[in-house]
């Protein structure tokens, strides 16, 4: 009887005819943007790529691009040699670690003056050579990156914290000044690294300055928003508990908001720092100290092996990074 | 010591609804007053107008002869505990933190925010936990990892930590079974005799009302609709109060 009655319902249908109107707005924003963006010409040449690997292509762009690019890091640049005419104060008695002397000669070609001739002659150079000096100069750059990852996510705090504060409904009554806040920190998020480090360079030279003041910027603006938000959501009653008292904002906000937030506090600045490691190596491109100075020096010398040593150790870190990020947050949470 | 004295007070609020529609009585310094009355009687509305939690729109509350304003409300808070009716504790501090939380707007601000308390208050704290029946092992628990009598144990003793002159009880006990309401408001009971205290508290089981209360206040509608000792209530009382709201029209207090 009762299972009649439920018979006659009509269950509600699983998709309603907006959900279908938007999946058809969607699909045709996609075919007409992946027309201009050619689309279809990047599936064509990754599959004949593909296609060549096993022998159903004979040609492709792609396959050859990819190919003299890697065969141009390879092998990857371990040494260091130096002209010993152009060191200062060597002294032979006294060689670096692990390196050696490496006399070369070449004939060279050049005009007599007398006769006006070419004349081939031998040179001879002598070289010190390191056998490890261009890996250890990658890890000292690649040291300070880590320094300016970490400084940078410094700063964020330094600058996010305040303005979250000020920016968070429950703990600042007056709403121009959280708007204002929140305009700051929207602004910090809204220009990427890369482009404050631009700027930032011409402001304060090349150097990781620039890359320290730009990682915290952009990491301000994303630590604020999170430190804001989570303050606005933790749970009111403590908060009220602590008002009854006669408690201000500030003890408040320590003894009623920071224990509730304070495993996503530190996951939050851990991403940061995360991030940063990552970022400082990009925004070196543009000057900003590090890494990626490096690297744009030696790729714009066409010195590829060099730059196939960067490479290598930038994975390296990254890779270590993200292992030892997720076992902490893993252990804080 | 300290008397409460509500003085003809309202609150309207602003969507037109009507908390408090004119209530005037006095508690006299150190009485057990409870206030009964269904939910969306006014119970809490009134005790939260003591510490100014909620803003009165008409009359006035005299606190120990000072009437409540924003002048004169960040020193009264102070002598003023609260004790709340989902505890009100921070989920994630020690019970410790959460007792020592009671103390910190009478501390140097440095203290509070560093949290390197003086001896002093370390031992009042630890004292009031024991006093309210805890052991030294519960001081660096976790508050969400106690049972709720403990939890309201521990919000008793927060409640306590500044001396205050005044508890006021939201429906201490309304989210506890029979058994732990009677042991955590006879431990209410019992610390405001021995410190002198005041207690305003809102309730809604009529026999906790009836053994507890030294006197007993019902509202409804936002109207006092009984007033008198817990002899007087009697089941006609009850019945009335919890019946409908339009259906009782306020009747004349009866005085204690």
């Amino acid at each position: 009887m009762t299972a009649q009655a439920h018979t006659r319902w009509s269950y509600p249908r699983p998709y309603g005819s907006g959900t279908i109107l938007a999946l058809i707005g969607a699909a045709l924003l996609l075919w007409y943007t992946g027309q201009r963006v050619e689309i279809g010409r990047m599936v064509m040449m990754t599959t004949q790529a593909v296609a060549v690997q096993f022998g159903l292509a004979d040609q492709s762009q792609v396959a050859d691009g990819l190919g003299n690019a890697i065969g141009q890091l390879v092998p990857i640049q371990l040494s260091e040699r130096q002209e010993i005419s152009r060191i200062e104060d060597f002294d032979p008695a006294d060689l670096p670690f692990l390196s050696h002397i490496e006399l070369v000669e070449r004939r060279a070609e050049t005009i007599n003056p007398q006769t006006m001739r070419m004349e081939s002659r031998p040179v001879r150079t002598t070289y010190l050579v390191q056998p490890l000096g261009y890996v250890w100069l990658v890890a000292a750059k690649m040291l300070e990156t880590l320094e300016i990852a970490l400084w940078g996510t410094i700063v964020a705090i330094l600058i996010g914290f305040p303005l979250a504060l000020l920016s968070a409904r429950n703990m600042m009554r007056f709403a121009a000044i959280r708007m204002v806040a929140r305009g700051i920190i929207g602004f910090c998020r809204a220009v990427p690294e890369l482009v404050s480090a631009l700027f930032l360079v011409i402001a304060y030279g090349f150097g990781p300055i620039a890359g320290i003041l730009a990682l915290g910027l952009y990491g301000a603006g994303f630590l604020g928003k999170f430190y804001a938000d989570d303050a606005e959501n933790a749970d009111p009653r403590p908060q009220e508990a602590l008002t009854a008292i006669g408690a201000g904002k500030m003890l408040m906000w320590r003894y009623a908001i920071l224990p509730q937030i304070l495993p996503q506090y530190i996951a939050y600045t851990l991403y940061i720092l995360d991030r940063n490691v990552r970022m400082a190596t990009v925004i070196g491109l543009v000057g900003a100290g590090g890494i990626g100075q490096e690297l744009k020096g030696r790729y714009d010398m066409y010195e590829y092996g060099h730059v196939g040593t960067i490479l290598i150790a930038i994975f390296i870190v990254v890779l270590l990074l993200d292992r030892s990020a997720g076992r902490l947050r893993k252990s804080l949470l | 010591m300290m008397d409460i004295r509500f003085d003809n007070s309202m609150v309207h609020y602003p969507d037109g609804t009507c908390a408090l529609d004119g209530v005037s009585f006095t508690v006299p310094a150190g009485q057990f007053c409870v206030v009964l009355g269904h939910s969306g009687a006014g119970k809490s509305t009134l005790l939260r107008t003591v510490n100014g939690l909620s803003a009165i729109t008409g009359g006035r509350v005299v606190v120990g002869g000072k009437p409540v304003d924003r002048k004169t409300l960040p020193l009264l808070r102070r002598r003023i505990g609260m004790v709340h009716q989902h505890y009100g504790l921070t989920a994630r501090a020690s019970v410790a933190t959460n007792v020592m939380a009671g103390a910190v707007p009478a501390m140097p601000f440095w203290r509070a925010l560093s949290g390197f308390y003086t001896p002093a208050w370390q031992d009042k704290a630890c004292a009031l936990i024991a006093a309210v029946g805890l052991e030294e092992a519960h001081l660096a628990r976790r508050a969400d990892r106690l049972s709720g009598g403990q939890q309201q144990r521990v919000g008793i003793a927060r409640a306590f930590m500044l001396d205050p002159a005044i508890i006021l009880a939201d429906e201490p006990v309304a989210s506890l079974d029979p058994r732990l309401s009677r042991e955590v408001l006879d431990l209410l009971r019992t610390q405001a005799r021995e410190r002198g205290a005041t207690v305003l508290c809102s309730l809604h089981q009529v026999d906790l009302a009836r053994d507890y209360a030294d006197r007993i206040i019902a509202l409804q509608g936002g109207r006092v609709v009984f007033d008198g000792p817990p002899a007087m209530f009697d089941d006609y009382d009850a019945r009335r109060i919890y019946a409908k709201q339009d259906a009782a029209a306020p009747v004349q207090a009866v005085l204690a």
